[in-house]
C-alpha cells in the first residue's frame, strides 16, 4: 500500500489511486460507522478522506507513517470537523525540530516497526486490549468507558499505561 | 527542553483519538510543541489508529463512489489557510487561535499584575491566556472540575511543585492551591477549564465570575 501511495505522490499514478481506494475507502468507512456515523455520511466522509490523499500526497513522508497510519489521521480529522463541527487542534511541523534526519533505512524501520506494533498489539492481555480498541472505536471519554464496565477510572488509565508501555517495549522505545 | 509535567496516557490517547474536546486538544498539542517524548507516544497511537483501521473489515461503498472521486482528482484543491510566518515563535498550532503571535495580544487586565485574553468556550470548556507579572499569587482556590494549566513562558509554583514552559499542570476537586509566578519573567499560560474555579477570597469570589473564571 506504501508503494501505491509513493506511486501517486509522485506520479499522479490515477491505478495506484484506485487500488488505494478500494483496499481503503471500504475500512474508513467501516471506521466511521462504527463512531456512529450513518452510512451515507460514512460513505461521503470515505470519500473525502480519500480526495484528501490524492491533492496531500507530495506530503507524504514513508519514513514517518504509513499509509494506513496517515489515512488514519486523515478520516479522523475529517469526522473532527465534519460530525463534531470542531476544528482539530494540529500541531506544526515547523514548530520543533525534527527528531533525526530520515535516512535510507528509515523506510525499512518503519515498516518493521509496524508489524512489530500489530503483533505486539495481539499480544496485549484482553483487558489492556479492550481499552486500547474502545478508545479508537467507542467516541466516549475514558471516564465513560469505566461507569460503563462498572470498573474504576483509575483502573482503565492503568490498562492503558501498562498497554502503553508494553508497546513501546515491543517497539524498543525504553521513554 | 526537560519537560517534567506531562499529560497521561487517557488525555493523549483521547487527543491521537480525536475524542478530546477542541480546548483540551489545544492544550494538548501545544504540550506537544515543547515535549518531543508526548509527540512520540501520539505518533505511537497513530500507528496503532492505522493498524485497527488497516485491519478492520470493509463496509464496501456504493457501486459509483468511486468513479465519483476519481473524476473529482483535476478539481484545484482548497488553498490551506496560512498565517504569515512567527516573529516571536509562538507556536502554530496557538496561533491559528490568537489570530496572531503571543506579543500582539491585545491583554484584559484584572488587577495590577495579572491579565487574560480569552480564546474560546464551548459545552462549558473554555480556553484562555493567563499573564502574571513575576511574584504575582493568584489566590488560594479549588476546582468545581478540571483545570488545566501550560506553561508557556516564565514559570509557577504551587504545593504541587513548580512549573516551567512546557510543563502542564493538571488539578481537580481534589487540589487547593494558590499558584505564585516564578520571579524574572512575565508567566504566561494557557489555561483550560472545564467548570467555574472556586475562590476563596470575598474580592475574588465576586470578581472571578466577571471575569470568566
Amino acid at each position: 500500500m506504501d508503494a501505491l501511495l509513493r506511486r501517486v505522490a509522485e506520479a499522479k499514478d490515477r491505478a495506484a489511486f484506485a487500488a488505494l481506494f478500494d483496499h481503503f475507502a471500504p475500512r474508513i468507512k467501516s471506521y466511521l460507522m462504527r463512531l456512529g456515523a450513518p452510512p451515507s455520511q460514512a460513505e461521503d466522509l470515505a470519500q473525502e478522506a480519500m480526495l484528501s490523499l490524492w491533492r496531500k500526497a507530495h506530503l507524504f513522508d514513508d519514513s514517518k507513517a504509513s499509509a494506513a497510519t496517515w489515512l488514519f489521521t486523515i478520516a479522523r480529522n475529517l469526522r473532527i470537523d465534519a460530525i463534531r463541527r470542531e476544528k482539530r487542534p494540529e500541531l506544526d511541523p515547523q514548530d520543533f525540530e525534527p527528531e533525526a534526519e530520515p535516512d535510507a533505512d528509515a523506510v525499512i524501520t518503519l515498516a518493521a516497526d509496524e508489524v512489530r506494533l500489530r503483533a505486539a498489539l495481539k499480544t496485549l492481555p484482553p483487558d489492556q486490549a479492550a481499552v486500547i480498541e474502545q478508545s479508537f472505536f467507542a467516541d466516549k471519554p475514558h471516564s465513560q468507558i469505566a461507569s460503563e464496565q462498572g470498573i474504576p477510572l483509575g483502573t482503565v488509565k492503568s490498562r492503558l499505561r501498562l498497554a502503553m508501555a508494553r508497546l513501546k517495549a515491543a517497539l524498543g522505545d525504553a521513554s | 527542553m526537560n519537560i517534567r509535567h506531562h499529560p497521561d496516557e487517557s488525555l493523549l490517547l483521547a487527543y491521537a483519538v480525536g475524542a478530546s474536546d477542541e480546548a483540551t486538544g489545544l492544550i494538548i498539542a501545544t504540550h506537544m510543541v515543547f515535549c518531543a517524548q508526548c509527540r512520540r507516544s501520539v505518533a505511537l497511537m497513530e500507528k496503532i489508529g492505522g493498524g485497527l483501521l488497516d485491519t478492520l473489515p470493509a463496509a464496501p461503498l456504493s457501486a459509483a463512489a468511486r468513479d465519483a472521486v476519481l473524476a473529482r482528482l483535476d478539481e484545484p484543491a482548497p488553498a490551506p489557510a496560512r498565517l504569515p510566518p512567527s516573529r516571536d515563535g509562538t507556536p502554530g498550532v496557538l496561533r491559528s487561535y490568537l489570530g496572531g503571535d503571543l506579543s500582539d495580544v491585545r491583554w484584559r487586565r484584572m488587577g495590577p499584575s495579572l491579565a487574560y485574553k480569552p480564546l474560546f468556550k464551548r459545552d462549558g470548556i473554555s480556553a484562555k491566556l493567563l499573564r502574571g507579572a513575576p511574584g504575582t499569587e493568584v489566590g488560594h482556590h479549588t476546582h468545581r472540575g478540571q483545570e488545566f494549566t501550560l506553561v508557556l513562558s516564565g514559570g509557577f509554583s504551587d504545593i504541587t511543585g513548580n512549573y516551567d514552559p512546557g510543563d502542564l499542570q493538571i488539578a481537580d476537586g481534589n487540589l487547593r492551591h494558590s499558584p505564585i509566578a516564578d520571579p524574572g519573567e512575565d508567566c504566561i499560560n494557557l489555561a483550560v477549564t472545564t467548570a467555574p474555579l472556586k475562590f476563596e477570597n470575598l474580592i475574588q469570589k465576586i470578581a472571578g465570575p466577571l471575569f470568566g473564571f
